[in-house]
């Protein structure tokens, strides 16, 4: 396979983030987010996408074949969505992982061992009380990772595609959990919103 | 600071301005007229309201604030401009009047007050779904155009040449607005004298009752008829600046005729040889995608850097400092990607090489497989969007049109 063989899509969130579905597998191991350049180190795709001049890349999640990023710059996706493209498919052409695999959490300590301990506690709210609501609606929010505090989540069924997704995953999941896990530092959504095929509200043109 | 913004559960503009309001650090509660499923897990972020009612959406807007101070309220349609109208009055916010609001909702009400003031606008004449058509198109002028009251998006707008096609036209119209769901207050049509010429759209912000122009998009494509379902809009506008002159100043007093103080407009205007001429006002942002295509200010950073139609919309309710309102550099312009043909929806192919036309930043497909997609005039859902931006008009216009050329809409009949 040639990098030009590489089929890359971007779908801007909004001017901070935008998620990149890409035709090839980048890391199969769960979901990695990078929140530095220290972090990156070792993870090819990662240190490129940090290295982006003029992109003030502020964090990455890698999933599967799908890759969030998140700037600060104003610099429009067009542009940055160019180098990122590049940084994927040089990636996969390098001859190690695109992204390594979650270091392993120290015996004692650590903020991975923080991260399982609020993953547990994030799973039982979604099990308890997240997802019975959205069930209400044809709904699942599947609980991918916990990073660094950050929750990744992942939403299915009537939720996928939904035109209020955004209103359930802010107003709903995130104001939850800062009632419930306090410790929660945010909330990404790595979600292929358009690969949905039942959405409980679809919108219209208003 | 608090925000009510008033979502209807179908608009395209749930992630635009939620993620503004964000963006700004705001608190946000939003209203919808349909529950959250997560409403009393948390009743300071999510209400429902009675969209159906502007009256009881403000009492209930009333009892809201009543334990959660509310600072501004936006709406992000037709409807929803009118219960954020009522609710700004209920609650002494920054809004327009209730009857202005009504005014740019209802399209004969809208004529009236228009007319009334000298604002250039077709001649119009109002019917139920009950007249007699044969009897009405024996009397009509031709060429004219039948619309519905108030739905939005062009939907159920059909021009007619003849009286038979008038006729035609008509009982099409009754049949959308029989339908289910079909407000019975909405079961009317205006008939209205056809204005050529070339279309814009004007984005405006009114503030204190003046009106500051955003952007003038052209419509590059003819809307003649018979159906006139939106396609693309460039700006900034190649009308010559006379023209465009003529076209804000129509804008201007249409704003002042129907009474809006404050607030976003988006208005559409035709202009000829006679002149711009009114033909839609509306208490609200532009619609679906589109205010993807417009960013304020010059980059950099700070305030003015790269800011939304929403963020802007936002400050201006909350009366927060704005920032430039002086739209970027380059060219931008949308695609409201027509529907190719009615039927089920089973796969888009070509996206990748539509994205790879150069100046086209993002194509997004709205419609999800196995959505059944209507064209007009029975139908308003766009299957997506595509965005482009260039140092000419004419460079994003090409660039929108080669690559909806690109794209291959996979579809089957429907049952």
């Amino acid at each position: 396979m040639s990098a030009a063989d590489v089929r890359i899509t971007a779908e801007p969130i909004d001017n901070g983030r935008c998620k990149f579905l890409v035709s090839e597998p980048l890391h199969a191991g769960g979901v990695r987010r990078f929140a530095s350049s220290d972090e990156a180190r070792g993870s090819p795709l990662a240190e490129a996408i940090f290295a982006i001049p003029e992109a003030d890349v502020s964090e990455i999640i890698v999933s599967g074949n799908l890759v969030t990023v998140v700037k600060r710059s104003p610099a429009p996706w067009p542009v940055v969505g160019r180098a990122v493209g590049q940084a994927i498919r040089a990636a996969l052409a390098g001859g190690q992982p695109a992204v390594a695999s979650k270091p392993v959490a120290p015996a004692k300590g650590g903020s991975a061992t923080a991260d399982d301990a609020l993953y547990e506690r994030v799973a039982d709210l979604f099990d308890s009380q997240v997802n019975p609501m959205v069930a209400r609606h044809g709904g699942r929010v599947e609980l991918i990772d916990v990073q660094d505090a950050v929750v990744m989540v992942r939403m299915a069924g009537g939720c996928q595609g939904c035109g209020m997704a955004d209103v359930t995953l802010r107003q709903g999941i995130e104001a939850m959990l800062q009632q419930h896990v306090p410790e929660v530092k945010g909330i990404v959504d790595i979600t292929d919103h358009t690969a949905g095929s039942n959405p409980y509200f679809a919108a219209a043109k208003k | 600071m608090r925000l009510l913004l008033l979502l209807p559960t179908v608009t395209y503009r749930t992630v635009a301005f939620v993620e503004a309001a964000r963006r700004l650090g705001v608190d946000v509660t939003v209203a919808s007229e349909r529950p959250s499923t997560f409403e009393r897990a948390n009743p300071t972020g999510l209400v429902t309201l009675d969209f159906a009612d502007p009256a009881r959406a403000a009492g209930q807007a009333r009892a809201f604030a009543r334990t959660h101070p509310v600072h501004g309220v936006v709406g992000v349609d037709d409807d929803t401009a009118v219960v954020a109208a009522a609710i700004a009055e209920e609650l002494g916010l920054r809004g327009n009047p209730v009857a202005a609001a009504e005014a740019a909702r209802d399209k004969h009400r809208q004529r009236q007050l228009l007319a009334a003031a000298g604002v250039a606008v077709p001649r119009f004449e109002l019917l139920t779904t009950a007249a007699d058509p044969e009897g009405v198109s024996r009397s009509a002028a031709y060429p004219c155009v039948l619309k519905p009251l108030r739905l939005s998006a062009s939907r159920g707008v059909v021009r007619a040449d003849t009286p038979a096609e008038f006729v035609v036209a008509f009982e099409r119209i009754k049949r959308i607005l029989e339908q289910p769901g079909c407000h019975p207050a909405s079961r009317s049509l205006l008939v209205e004298e056809f204005v050529p010429g070339r279309e814009v759209a004007v984005e405006g912000l009114v503030t204190q009752d003046a009106l500051t122009v955003l952007a003038i998009f052209d419509k590059p494509d003819p809307l003649d008829g018979p159906f006139f379902e939106e396609t693309i809009y460039v700006t900034p506008s190649r009308l010559a600046q006379t023209a465009q002159q003529q076209v804000v100043a129509c804008a201007r007093e249409a704003v002042g005729a129907l009474g809006l103080r404050e607030g976003p407009i988006h208005a559409e205007v035709r202009h000829n040889d006679r002149g711009a001429w009114l033909i839609e006002l509306a208490a609200r942002p532009i619609g679906g995608r589109c205010s993807g295509a417009l960013r304020f200010g010059t980059g950099g950073s700070g305030l003015g850097a790269g800011v939304s139609l929403e963020e802007i919309v936002i400050r201006h309710a909350l009366g927060m400092e704005l920032p430039t309102l002086e739209r970027e550099r380059q060219a931008s312009g949308v695609m409201m990607i027509p529907v190719p043909a009615a039927g089920v929806l089973r796969e888009v192919r070509g996206l990748d090489a539509a994205r790879a036309v150069p100046l086209v930043e993002e194509v997004v497909i709205t419609a999800h497989p196995g959505q059944t997609l209507v064209p007009w005039p029975e139908g308003s859902r766009y299957p997506g969007f595509i965005f482009a931006r260039g140092e000419r008009p004419e460079a994003v216009e090409a660039a929108l049109r080669a690559a909806h050329a690109r794209l291959d809409f996979l579809s089957e009949p429907a049952d």
